[in-house]
């Protein structure tokens, strides 16, 4: 057998991938993720990080909120180091119809989510930061979700079950005979390395970018990208989801995530070239600020981290090129039936909540085509990291006595955590102190997690995603990653690279002490340190 | 409403550049590796903590409340105030039994007062000061401070017929400490107010100011207390028309700042009457007032500024008073630490991080070899003198030497 | 409280127009809000080409030694930078090839100091190196807290243990002809980097840290206490929040923690730094100078204050405030006769005084001058 045959390649590091990868693991096949930057750096990594209860579609897409709603509880089985149990509420404003709370409790009911009317006064106590001005508030079980965590536990259990893993690799081109596609030829982004991979099966999980893949393939996806834009916030200013009871519009979804909350969205179609490029604008940023501070005030006085946006990857119905005919529901083609190219599934639309159930979907077909009977037990089954439910457990089961640092990574990492080499003073050594990333913590993800950037191991660790945004975390990590991969060089470029990515989301917001803050950083970079 | 025009976020932890300055002015975080250090036990920590409670760390006790951080810090992050409040919010830890006697400043003075020589002589025991050790964990090396036998409160009610004839008035609010310990600062604050014209009242029923009881993670009593001192200085202030003065620093803050910063107690109507009374003075010697000195007095005199008044800003007015005062030959010690920080140094546990946060400055103190030592704070006092054994003297009781009767 | 100059911003400008002022003779007092940049001070002026001895002076008088000699110095990543007047500790070199075989020190669990990328740098301008981690057991207090390996805590450490450092390094040295050391030493006492240079047999050099800067917080404290010893009365931790303008001068200031104590003075410099220190402040919609409200140069169009790529200038560091020929401070478009502006307050329109610290120095001295014509 060669080492580049496999039963399956997967193309697309985002949620979908990984977790395809990971049903594919499970079912016994030998498996390749590809992947052209890293993983969740599509619309996995780029949504609110909202556990749906499914309330928000309960009303026009029933359908979904199902699927919602069924997700939403088996994450909570398998999921649990990723997954805060916040609950979630639908707030009615003064100048909202107080008469769609009915419409809506009814629809969530018929949906199967528990929508409980509560008295507004309770909503307050509940939730301190909500706007207090609210005549109405349903309680629903939403939640927040850590979209990086998923993401690499998925990809970490697919490992650990013999799957192999190319990030930052780019596939080029199909390896096609006849009708059939054979495998793949890629190019790794950051070496140049060309390298062809083989499988009887290739699986299209890129998202939007499916499209692309899709040409590349010779067969024709319609994907209609609408960017969302979304502001995080320095501090969790909610510990519940909130959110507006009325007709879904922008920014009307507070979510609290670590320790942060992320105020969203928008939506704006864009031609797909400019995919790779999203950008937030201005405008985006006044109307995300506006409507936000009417689901909690204080959001008007609160400090702006980053602003981001990502593409939502909704495929038009093949029956309607117009593409007025959208789905956001789950969209898996099986090329071999649609388009006569064997070998060649395209898994996409959906959202990260279904992401499991899209991943069952594309590994039940991949199982099909290589006529394998094994069931599906990612429902059943925890990621690694979760076997516990909460991280006080998990702290306290490895360290008689937490400090701080291994409290957060227990947080981040769930039962892993228990892989941190610890117990030695320059282990424990903090790296990130905004966000209590140790020493320990970083080299635990460049063993285990496939980090070569700075910017990779940010999404494993929270490094640099706190109040600083890396100002004296990304160096001292730099040290470390220089360490591990050996090459300076490509260290001192890494670096670079990761502070324009840290002000590509600081400049659209750069005002107040967000300015004041980019200034120091500046300062230190340039003048300091002399990078 | 022009969203996000208030620069300065209403969330004071977040104006928290990361800049550490903070850090390089902690004089606990010289001395204790478990102290997590002011950034990360005030700002950083206020983020974990929003996210759960769960990520209260304990260490936060070995903060002094010094607040040197807050006075280095360049971005005007209030982090003692966060590490505090946070104790206040999320330690629901039971106080020992020698934090509720030690914090209970003006309760065990009542107690002790009557029996002052006995207590006294009891205290300063060898034995007694093993058990105390050995039991209630308060350093063998600390002396507890003598009570005196007659109170300042009797001493001025006999006195109050010759202050009510003064002209002018001011209320003075004593503390615990002129009270039941040393009686002669208020004495000497009522000659040197005398002198300038000023008769001395006493607020109709001050409590202890409560700051023992803060830092010893009693918050609701310290709240009483807070409310019914309030109440005290507004029949003062607003009812009388009265400035209300001080001697201690410490009280000066806590019932100026920690007030409304920690227990949520509004005292906005008179904060700004009440002053430490080296600003009363120097405020009163500015706008004309004359104080007439002995010929001849000479004072070696080298001032230690407390950290309560080094947060506060109002050192300057200690200061430039005994620079006033001819014969005075003046240092200005630089601004370190002593260590005791009120009830922390007591503590057996807190023992030798107290002296080696002190030593710098004792040091000092030594090189300069001054006759008596100024200082505002009585705990600052306690710690100079056993750690030193040089005497430490009020500003106003210099002054009250300094001037003639 | 009367002063005839009150300073406000406490950070190199302040202190150097306080000094200048103090010598002169004049009452001065400073209000700073906290600690100011020196502490990330690099340790170079870069923009100083030929400094007028005066400047070298006032800091020689303080303690701080200046050296002057135009070439290029060793920056923490390995990278060099144009440099002309420096602390004594920051060497300057005439070309980035220095040295032929270079030992590199740090501190084991030391990840402050970026021995890897200094390495990298000098072996690119064609040096060979060897990176060396102490272990010094005195260390150990500091490594029990996990996040206090910073510089000052090293420096203070090292205030007491340099000569172990000495010791070892000594051992360790073999054939290089130079050493390269973090910039830990000498906090308090100032004579440790010149005695480590002369114990060890080598060329020492002294390589930047992140910060605090070490040479920067002893320039601090050795500015804060030659001013102090002149007389100059620094309000430290005090923040002025209200300005009292009759006429169109300034009468005095009112600052948070002396409330109603307002303090009055002849003339006002104000040096209060730029977005870091709050001299200048921006929300969504404007960049201003909150103490006086004083006329900003900045662009009205948001988009305008910045340039996408992080490394490229960016354009909302060169806004400040408005100032005529003499340093008056310009509002409403009409110069304050007793207010100067000093420093990073003042925008960067200003070429002839150059950047940061140099420029801070420069403005400084120019302010006090002409307090002192009037």
């Amino acid at each position: 057998m060669n080492a580049n045959e496999f039963d399956v390649i997967i193309i697309g590091g985002g949620i979908t991938g990984a977790g395809t990868q990971r049903d594919c693991a499970m079912r016994g096949l030998r498996t390749l993720l590809i992947e052209r930057s890293d993983i969740a750096t599509g619309a996995t990594g780029r949504n609110h990080g909202l556990l749906h209860s499914g309330a928000r579609y309960a009303v026009n897409d029933p359908e979904s909120a199902e699927e919602c709603i069924k997700e939403n509880m088996i994450l909570r089985r398998i999921a649990a180091h990723c997954i805060d149990e916040t609950d979630g509420l639908f707030i009615t404003l003064p100048e909202d119809d107080l008469a769609y709370q009915q419409t809506f409790v009814d629809a969530c009911r018929r949906a199967g989510i528990g929508a409980e009317i509560i008295d507004p006064e309770l909503a307050r106590r509940m939730e301190p930061s909500v706007n207090p001005d609210l005549i109405g508030a349903v309680k629903v079980p939403d939640g927040s979700v850590d979209p990086f965590r998923l993401c690499a536990a998925n990809m970490l259990d697919a490992k650990l079950r013999g799957g192999q893993v190319r990030l930052h690799t780019e596939v080029t081109g199909f390896i096609k005979e006849g009708n059939t596609i054979k495998g793949v030829h890629t190019v790794n982004r950051q070496t140049g390395e060309k390298a062809d991979y083989y499988a009887p099966v290739t699986v299209n999980a890129c998202g939007i970018w499916g499209q692309h893949i899709a040409e590349l393939a010779g067969v024709k996806v319609g994907m209609f990208p609408a960017k969302g834009a979304l502001l995080i916030f320095a501090h969790r200013v909610n510990n519940v989801v909130i959110n507006r009871c009325r007709k879904p519009a922008n920014a009307d979804i507070l979510v609290p995530g670590d320790t942060v909350c992320v105020i969203g969205t928008t939506s704006t179609r864009i031609p797909f070239e400019e995919c790779d490029h999203v950008a937030v604008t201005p405008d985006e940023v006044t109307l995300l600020i506006t409507e936000g501070a009417k689901l909690a005030p204080s959001l008007s006085s609160t400090r702006i981290l980053r602003a981001y946006a990502g593409v939502r990857p909704l495929v038009s119905a093949d029956d309607d090129p117009s593409g007025r005919n959208i789905s956001r529901g789950i969209v898996c083609l099986d090329h071999e039936t649609r388009d006569g190219l064997k070998g060649f599934i395209t898994i996409t639309g959906g959202k990260l909540m279904t992401y499991r159930l899209m991943a069952e979907i594309a590994t039940d077909a991949v199982c099909r085509k290589l006529a394998i009977e094994k069931a599906c037990e990612t429902a059943d089954i925890p990621l690694p990291g979760s076997e516990e439910k909460s991280y006080e457990a998990v702290a306290q089961k490895i360290w008689e006595a937490p400090t701080t640092a291994q409290k957060a990574a227990a947080s981040r990492m769930g039962t892993r955590a228990s892989r941190i080499r610890t117990g030695n003073k320059r282990d424990d050594a903090l790296i990130c102190e905004c966000e209590e990333v140790s020493v320990g913590e970083i080299n635990a993800a460049i063993d285990r997690l496939e980090v070569s950037t700075l910017t990779d191991l940010r999404r494993r660790t929270r490094v640099g995603m706190g109040t600083c945004q890396g100002e004296f975390c990304a160096c001292r990590a730099a040290g470390l990653l220089a360490k591990a991969h050996g090459c300076i060089e490509r260290e001192r470029k890494d670096l670079e690279d990761f502070l324009q990515e840290r002000w590509k989301g600081n400049f659209p917001i750069g005002w107040g002490d967000t300015l004041r803050e980019a200034e120091y950083t500046q300062w230190v970079y340039k003048h300091v340190l002399g990078l | 409403m022009k969203l996000q025009e208030y620069t300065e976020s209403k969330h004071n932890f977040e104006e928290c550049m990361k800049c550490t300055v903070c850090t390089a002015y902690c004089p606990v975080l010289q001395a204790n590796p478990l102290y997590p250090g002011p950034k990360q036990a005030g700002p950083d920590g206020e983020r974990l903590r929003l996210k759960d409670p769960y990520f209260f760390n304990q260490a936060l006790k070995y903060c002094l409340n010094c607040k040197r951080c807050e006075v280095a810090c360049p971005s005007g992050v209030n982090v003692a105030d966060l590490i505090q409040s946070a104790r206040i919010k999320y330690d629901h830890t039971p106080p020992k039994l020698r934090d509720v006697m030690l914090a209970n400043t003006d309760f065990m003075g009542k107690l002790a007062r009557p029996f002052a020589p006995i207590v006294n002589g009891v205290t300063g025991l060898g034995i007694t000061k093993t058990v105390l050790d050995a039991t209630l964990k308060i350093d063998h090396h600390r002396t507890f401070p003598k009570y005196s036998g007659t109170s300042f409160e009797g001493w001025l009610k006999r006195h109050r017929k010759e202050q009510a004839a003064f002209p002018e008035q001011v209320a003075y609010f004593h503390g615990c400490y002129v009270n039941y310990n040393y009686p002669q600062l208020g004495k000497d604050l009522v000659k040197v107010l005398n002198a300038l014209g000023v008769g001395v009242q006493l607020l109709e029923k001050e409590k202890c100011c409560g700051i023992a009881l803060i830092a010893n993670g009693m918050s609701a009593q310290a709240r009483k207390h807070a409310e019914h001192n309030v109440e005290q200085l507004r029949q003062a202030v607003t009812g009388k028309g009265l400035k209300v003065v001080t001697t201690s620093s410490t009280c000066t803050l806590t019932m100026r700042e920690e007030y409304p910063n920690l227990l949520g107690v509004d005292n906005a109507d008179v904060r700004e009457s009440l002053l430490l009374a080296t600003r009363f003075i120097y405020e009163k010697l500015e706008k004309g007032a004359q104080l007439k000195f002995k010929p001849g007095y000479h004072k070696k005199v080298a001032y230690h500024t407390p950290c309560h008044l080094e947060k506060m800003g109002w050192g300057i007015f200690s200061q430039k008073l005994l620079q006033m005062i001819p014969g005075v030959e003046f240092t200005l010690l630089d601004s370190n630490c002593c260590g005791i920080s009120g009830t922390y140094g007591f503590k057996k546990e807190n023992y030798e991080v107290s002296q080696a946060i002190g030593e710098p400055l004792f040091a000092q103190i030594r090189s300069v070899n001054p006759e008596v030592v100024a200082c505002d704070c009585e705990t600052c006092k306690w710690q100079i003198e056993m750690s030193t054994g040089y005497t430490v003297m009020n500003p106003i009781s210099i002054l009250a030497e300094a001037i003639e009767s | 409280m009367k002063f005839d100059t009150v300073i406000i911003g406490g950070g190199l400008a302040g202190m150097v127009a306080g000094i200048t002022l103090e010598k002169a003779g004049k009452k001065t007092a400073i209000i700073s809000t906290g600690q100011n940049a020196l502490h990330f001070f690099s340790g170079s002026f870069e923009s100083l080409q030929e400094p007028e001895q005066r400047i070298v002076d006032l800091f020689s008088e303080a303690g701080v030694r200046l050296h002057y000699s135009p070439g290029v110095r060793l920056m923490p990543l390995g990278t060099f930078r144009e440099s002309a007047l420096a602390l004594e500790d920051i060497d300057i070199f005439p070309s980035a090839q220095f040295a032929r075989k270079v030992l590199i020190v740090n501190f084991l669990g030391y990840h402050d100091f970026f021995s890897s990328f200094l390495a990298d740098g000098l072996e690119k301008q064609g040096m060979s190196c060897r990176v060396r981690f102490l272990n010094l057991p005195e260390m150990e207090k500091l490594e029990q807290s996990p996040s206090e390996m910073r510089s000052v805590q090293i420096a203070r450490t090292m205030d007491r243990v340099w000569e172990k450092v000495v010791q070892e390094v000594r051992v360790l040295l073999k054939d290089e002809d130079t050493v390269v050391l973090p910039q830990v030493f000498g906090l308090q006492d100032m004579s440790v980097p010149g005695r480590i240079r002369q114990g060890i047999p080598a060329r020492v050099v002294f390589a930047g840290t992140l910060p605090p800067s070490v040479p920067g917080l002893r320039t601090q404290i050795l500015l804060k206490q030659r001013y102090q010893l002149l007389g100059g009365t620094y309000f430290m931790g005090d923040e002025v929040v209200r300005a009292h303008m009759h006429d169109g001068v300034v009468h005095s200031v009112a600052t948070k923690n002396l409330d109603n104590h307002y303090i009055e003075g002849d003339h006002f410099i104000l040096a209060t730094g730029g977005y870091f220190s709050k001299g200048l402040v921006s929300n969504p919609f404007q960049v201003f100078e909150p103490v006086f409200g004083l006329d900003v140069e900045y662009n009205e169009d948001r988009n305008a204050w910045y340039n996408p790529a992080f490394k490229e200038d960016q354009p909302y560091m060169h806004f400040g405030v408005k100032a005529d020929e003499n340093l008056h401070a310009l509002k409403d478009g009409q110069p304050v006769e007793n207010l100067y502006v000093a420093g990073s307050v003042l925008g960067n329109n200003r070429p002839e005084f150059g950047t940061a610290a140099g420029k801070a120095v420069r403005t400084a001295l120019k302010a006090a001058d002409e307090i002192l014509k009037v």
